[in-house]
């Protein structure tokens, strides 16, 4: 008896030895800098000269800051498309690819590429694509008799041209990730399936979907955090405008802080960034964690 | 050892000079300029190091990097470094406070409002004074610029302002004088904008830059801010700003939106031919003469307003001392050698193409007798600043120019535009004004 609880004190020893460089990372970047934002966040801290306690006042500015509120409602309908139609394209694709034919594996690196791109690079080509009288989008477009808008420039387009460039970029990835999860789902539950004479789209509600649950929570959530955080592809194609449709917190964040000097009130705007992505996430870890389907 | 001493004493010195100037925020006179450099090296031994920080690579990096091989060729006390700082201005937040201050800074000079009243720049009044330096060499809007509560803080290094850039072919073809006035400029737009149906194939004139609504307030005879800083705009000039626009954007159509997103160096669309003319700065000369012959292009100041106003927004950069710099002399040394001098203005304005601060420089023949220039040298005689409040940029980002836009859109109403941007700007000012 005394044997075995003398290695399990050996193996929790090695155990914490082994995660003691990362904690001490994690501690030293995350935590840290996370208590000193808060902190931050109840002065009027410029980084230069002053860092003076100023309680609630960062915070009672948050109720009348109309732009902050608005860039909150921009990445709100942002993720409202953006999250589902990623996780459908994904989970998609994912089924497409998780197949055994030849040259399999070409169309999987293919749908991967774009994740490998700069979001800036990728975002200054997508600038061409999207361009209203030369681009070729609109010269598609225009085969088919529509005169394609302004994409970028216009408020009704802008935002969707964000969603469509962020979902090229990031699909391939959460491919990968359903790809895995695809791969784990047991076999013999399809055998049985097939048995009780379920047909494929059965199959794919009844056992894929329900067994790809915590794959689907972590790229969902992935996705909401994604969302709630935009910021390179909305800076490179639109850098916020037109009208602010596309002005983002985050942007308007590091405009506070690293622009105008004013990091307390900044750190109060993250603050608020950081409950709004945790209540949303939580929010998704009910739904994705129900028994009924989420279909 | 000795050394080792010296340089301590000089830090502990340097510390106690920025505690004293930052301790008085008052008017009077910071004894920081006329201390000798902190650890002298004028006489013999080994030279002084400085570092000089600015964001420009490529091109630029090179550009600068022959000013100071010049320098230090010029001389042997001095050894200057210039550091390439991406994110220049994020580096020096932390520099400045936590020591690793460079000795000169390459400044965007609309940066100062913001920065000087944090005591992070070094005045340099009295190095003027002492060294005899004459502001009339400089213009006194670029100046002003620099200042922050009757405390010089740098010297321009480039003056830039808009003038309008025409394809002298296309205006020739239409039988046109390049334009003068509101009224020339829209019909000539109209006349040279070319719509092949529903596809636009030559826009007249670039509307692509709501934030030249300052420039053309003041061609209406406006301001943009009040002397007691709020937004100024919301008034008979405003409306006639909108109104010429509504002109050339809803009735004239001589520009379509988006007509230049995404188009890069080489797909310019007025290299390409696709727009007849708009407002740029000099810093577009060198990239439009590559094109030669391609494109035969002609500059003329901004069009003057209904009234006559005549009108447009001087920039440019300077150089600047951090407060942190253990070695101010030197670096001032430095900057009077780049910038109180024609021979090396010269060299700075023939080597990056860009109209130096140094005025005297300006009168060289290179200059004033290039039919590409003189205009800008003609503009920049009663081009005028933006205003110098540290909310201003905002203002104009997140709340004049997203309302403008959907006016530009034709979603919003003139009257509604000016007093959305009013009532927005206000806000965006009072929060971003000087904490005292």
């Amino acid at each position: 008896m005394s044997t075995i609880n003398k290695l399990e004190r050996h193996q929790a020893r090695t155990a914490y030895l082994f995660i003691t460089p990362t904690m001490l990372l994690f501690i030293v970047f995350t935590i840290i800098p996370v208590a000193m934002a808060l902190y931050l966040s109840f002065t009027n801290y410029d980084v230069l000269s002053r860092m003076d306690w100023v309680g609630l006042d960062n915070y009672r500015r948050l109720w009348g800051d109309s732009l902050l509120w608005l860039t909150f409602r921009n990445v709100l309908l942002y993720a409202v498309i953006f999250v589902p139609l990623n996780i459908v394209l994904s989970f998609g694709l994912g089924l497409l690819v998780n197949r055994v034919w030849r040259g399999i594996k070409l169309f999987r690196t293919f749908y991967y590429l774009p994740t490998l791109t700069s979001a800036v690079a990728a975002a200054t080509v997508w600038l061409w694509l999207l361009h209203p009288e030369f681009g070729l989008v609109n010269g598609l477009l225009s085969y088919i008799g529509i005169t394609g808008p302004a994409w970028v420039a216009q408020t009704e387009t802008a935002m969707l041209a964000i969603v469509l460039v962020t979902l090229w970029q990031s699909v391939g990835a959460n491919m990968i990730i359903y790809l895995a999860g695809l791969q784990g789902v047991p076999d013999h539950l399809y055998e049985s399936a097939r048995l009780d004479g379920a047909n494929r789209w059965d199959m794919v509600r009844y056992i894929t979907w329900p067994q790809l649950r915590p794959t689907t929570f972590l790229v969902s959530t992935m996705a909401i955090i994604g969302a709630l955080q935009l910021f390179d592809q909305a800076f490179v194609l639109t850098q916020g405008g037109p009208a602010n449709v596309t002005k983002t917190p985050v942007y308007l964040i590091y405009q506070q802080g690293f622009n105008q000097l004013q990091m307390g009130y900044a750190s109060a705007q993250a603050f608020v960034l950081a409950m709004a992505i945790l209540i949303f996430s939580l929010i998704n870890m009910r739904v994705t964690k129900a028994e009924e389907s989420v279909i | 050892m000795k050394k080792k001493w010296m340089t301590l004493t000089g830090t502990i010195l340097t510390a106690a000079m920025i505690a004293g100037c930052s301790g008085n925020s008052g008017g009077g006179a910071s004894e920081g300029g006329t201390s000798p450099g902190a650890d002298g090296g004028s006489s013999g031994g080994k030279p002084v190091e400085l570092t000089f920080w600015g964001d420009w690579g490529g091109e630029g990096q090179v550009q600068f990097e022959t000013m100071v091989k010049a320098f230090n060729e010029s001389q042997d006390r001095i050894r200057v470094k210039y550091v390439l700082q991406q994110d220049m201005i994020t580096k020096f937040l932390t520099s400045a406070t936590s020591g690793g201050s460079p000795d000169i800074l390459f400044w965007d000079r609309w940066r100062t409002s913001l920065y000087a009243p944090k005591n992070v720049l070094h005045p340099i009044d009295e190095l003027m004074t002492r060294d005899g330096i004459e502001r009339d060499n400089y213009f006194e809007e670029s100046l002003k610029e620099l200042t922050y509560d009757d405390k010089l803080y740098g010297l321009p290094l480039t003056v830039d302002a808009r003038a309008l850039f025409y394809n002298k072919k296309m205006l020739e073809d239409a039988g046109l004088e390049p334009p003068a006035t509101w009224e020339e400029l829209a019909e000539a737009a109209k006349a040279l904008t070319k719509w092949n149906g529903d596809r636009l194939e030559v826009a007249g004139f670039s509307m692509s830059d709501p934030g030249l609504f300052s420039m053309y307030l003041q061609q209406a005879g406006g301001q943009m801010l009040t002397e007691d800083g709020k937004t100024n705009f919301n008034n008979e000039q405003g409306l006639a700003v909108l109104s010429f626009w509504d002109r050339l954007m809803n009735q004239d159509k001589v520009y379509r939106i988006g007509f230049e997103q995404g188009l890069g160096e080489g797909t310019d669309a007025f290299v390409t031919g696709r727009l007849a003319m708009h407002f740029t700065g000099p810093w577009m000369l060198s990239t439009y003469q590559k094109y030669g012959s391609e494109l035969d292009f002609g500059v003329v100041p901004p069009p003057a307003g209904p009234n006559g106003d005549r009108a447009s927004v001087m920039g440019g950069f300077g150089l600047v001392i951090p407060e942190g710099s253990k070695h101010k002399d030197e670096a001032w040394e430095f900057i009077t050698w780049w910038l109180a001098n024609k021979d090396n203005a010269m060299l700075w304005a023939k080597t990056s193409l860009n109209l130096p601060g140094y005025k005297p420089a300006l009168e060289d023949p290179f200059f004033a007798d290039d039919p590409q220039w003189q205009p800008f040298l003609e503009t920049l005689e009663f081009a005028k600043i933006r205003p110098r409040h540290p909310g201003y940029s905002v203002m104009e980002v997140d709340g004049l120019i997203p309302n403008l836009e959907l006016f530009i859109q034709n979603k919003q109403s003139a009257e509604d535009t000016l007093a959305k941007s009013q009532t927005q700007g206000d806000k965006l000012l009072k929060d971003n004004e000087v904490v005292k």
